[in-house]
Formats: C-alpha cells, structure tokens, sequence
C-alpha cells in the first residue's frame, strides 16, 4: 500500500514538473470570433514551448526556403526580441480606419495582436520567448542544410 | 548607557535605510523614450500610430548593414554634398546667437532656416496646387552627433539616436497637407494618446 501510494506520488510529481516546463515559456492563445454570415468562435490555448519542439521535427526540405530567406534578417530579429523582452510595455502600431482597428502591443512577455472589425474579432497572443526561439530553430535548419 | 545604545543603533537603521532608498534611486534606469509616428487622414478617416523605443532602434541599428547605412553609420555620396563643410558650417551656427539665416520665398513655396533655443528648425510653406506646411525642429545636439565621425561624408545615426534619447519630449516633424497630418515625436510615453 505504502508502495503504491510513492509511485502515485512520484508519477503526480513526475506529471506536474512536465506541465510545468511545458508552460515554462507561457502560453499561446488564439481567440476568433466571426460574427457574419454566421456566428464562429475558435478559442485556442497551447504551451508555447511545443511550437518550437514542432519546428524541429518538421522536414529540413519543407523550410528551406524559409530557412534561407530568414537567416540574413537574424542579427536585427534577434536584437529586437531581446530589448522587446527588457522594455516595459507598450503600443508598437496602432491602425484605424472607419470600417477597421488593428492593434499590436507588447504585454508582459507576449506579443499581442489585436484585430476588430464589423465582421470579426481576433487575439492572438504569443510569448516573445517562444517566437525567440521558433525563429534561431528556422534559422539553425538553414545551417544545417548549408553544411 | 543601554538606551545611548538603543538610539545609536536606531540612528544607524536610520543611516542605512536613506541610503539604501538613495542608493536605489540613484540606480533606477532611465525611462524608456519613445520614437512615436502618427499619420492622420481626415479624408479617408485612417490613423496609423507608431511607437518605438528608441533602445529597441539603438540595439537593431548595427545590425542592419544594407545599401548605404553600414553598422549604424550612412554614407552620403560626396558629389551630393557638391564641396559643402558641412562640419564647418554646423560649428558657424552652434556658435551663432539665435536667428533665422536662410529664407527663400518663391511664387508658390517659402523656406525658412532659423536656430532658436538650441534646436535647428526648418520651415516650409507650399501654396501651390497642393499646399504643404513642413516643420522641422532637430535639437542641436542630436544634428551635432549625426555628423560626430570622423569621416566628412558619414551620418553617425547611432550617435543621434543616442543623442535623441538623453534630449527632452521633443516634436521633431509635423507635415500638414489638405487631408493629412503627419507628426514625428519624442517622449516617454509608450503609446501615441
């Protein structure tokens, strides 16, 4: 009894440490509501952390493309995304228009994107860390082909 | 003697808890400044702000090595400065009391070149077909730093961002036309409102 009460307890602890690096980098959240013709509403909440574990396994011929074209832009993505981490937060783009609001803010640790208009309503919400880390695995499958 | 003891010693709490908070102020970093575009079109009824801290453009400026601008620097072809001292002639009007040095009126469009209160400012006013007022208002500091290397032909961009950080709010650009205003500013606000 007293055996199986430690292995409930190491498989309970063992779970909750995986959640807990999985979440370690935030989470994404993706929130649609579209409202003509007819009411949809997609709501999507996931670890950021599996994005780039996905990346990794996604076939090397599949980005490379993507791989090359990104790689010449790293230095400037990836000292943006550092200070964008170290700055406090703030409105980066704010566009208007009658019919259209589109919003992007850095909040916390996440990039925001707000867009709202007569027909939809969207939210998508990313850690900083996790596009971070999706862009240098892009870019690291691109070294990898090159050598 | 144990209450001398009591009093030194709330004395030394004392001591040691202004200079910590002393010591903590004198450490808080500066406040973010911001580089905020704001595009207004009352015909079209279109906004487009943009807000960006000017450590984010210091930190991505030495990166960016494209065309013309290399590690933070711009090169400007001699020819276009067709033999101007540009250096000289910035010392000629840091040096000079505030005043308004060039003015040019045309049929349809006004120029005017004015330094007042440190800053350098330019005036434009079109009236032709399509009127157009330009102001520029560039504190003296940052156009100093601009031309700060060594070279005769090269913008120092990094040394005016800089610059432009350690200045006050400043309104560097505003263009106004028949349906669009457009305004270029500085301050420590993180959003345009």
């Amino acid at each position: 009894m007293v055996l199986l009460g430690k292995i409930a307890l190491g498989i309970t602890g063992t779970m909750l440490a995986g959640v807990g690096a999985i979440c370690s980098q935030g989470m994404i959240e993706v929130n649609v509501v579209e409202r003509q013709p007819e009411v949809h509403h997609v709501y999507v909440i996931a670890p950021a952390m599996l994005v780039p574990i996905v990346t990794h396994f996604i076939p090397r011929h599949d980005l490379g493309d993507a791989s090359q074209q990104l790689r010449p832009y790293m230095p400037t993505i990836r000292a943006a995304l550092d200070q964008l981490q170290e700055t406090e937060d703030f409105v980066m783009v704010d566009v208007k228009d009658r019919k259209q609001h589109v919003e992007v803010q850095k909040i916390g640790g996440s990039l925001v994107i707000d867009v709202k208009d007569e027909n939809e309503t969207v939210h998508v919400e990313t850690p900083v860390r996790m596009i971070s880390s999706t862009l240098e695995q892009l870019a690291d499958k691109e070294s990898a082909t090159a050598d | 003697m144990r209450k001398a003891t009591q009093l030194a010693g709330a004395v030394c709490l004392l001591v040691a808890s202004v200079s910590g908070m002393a010591a903590s102020v004198l450490a808080a970093p500066p406040p973010e400044r911001y580089l905020h575009v704001k595009v207004e079109d009352a015909k079209e009824g279109e906004s487009v702000n943009v807000n960006l801290p000017l450590s984010i453009a210091e930190k991505i400026l030495p990166t960016v090595n494209k065309g013309e601008l290399r590690d933070g620097h711009v090169t400007i072809n001699k020819s276009d400065l067709d033999g101007i001292d540009v250096k000289g002639l910035l010392d000629a009007i840091r040096t000079a009391p505030d005043n308004e040095f060039v003015t040019v009126k045309q049929k349809d469009e006004d120029v005017r070149i004015a330094k007042s209160n440190g800053n350098l400012i330019v005036h434009v006013r079109s009236t032709g077909q399509e009127k157009q007022n330009v102001d520029i208002t560039i504190p003296l500091k940052v156009v100093d730093a601009l031309f700060s290397t060594a070279k005769d032909n090269e913008l120092n961009i990094g040394a005016a961002l800089h610059e432009l950080s350690d200045a006050g709010d400043a309104l560097l650009v505003t263009v106004q036309d028949a349906s669009q205003h457009v305004r270029v500013w500085v301050d420590s606000k993180s959003s345009s409102d």
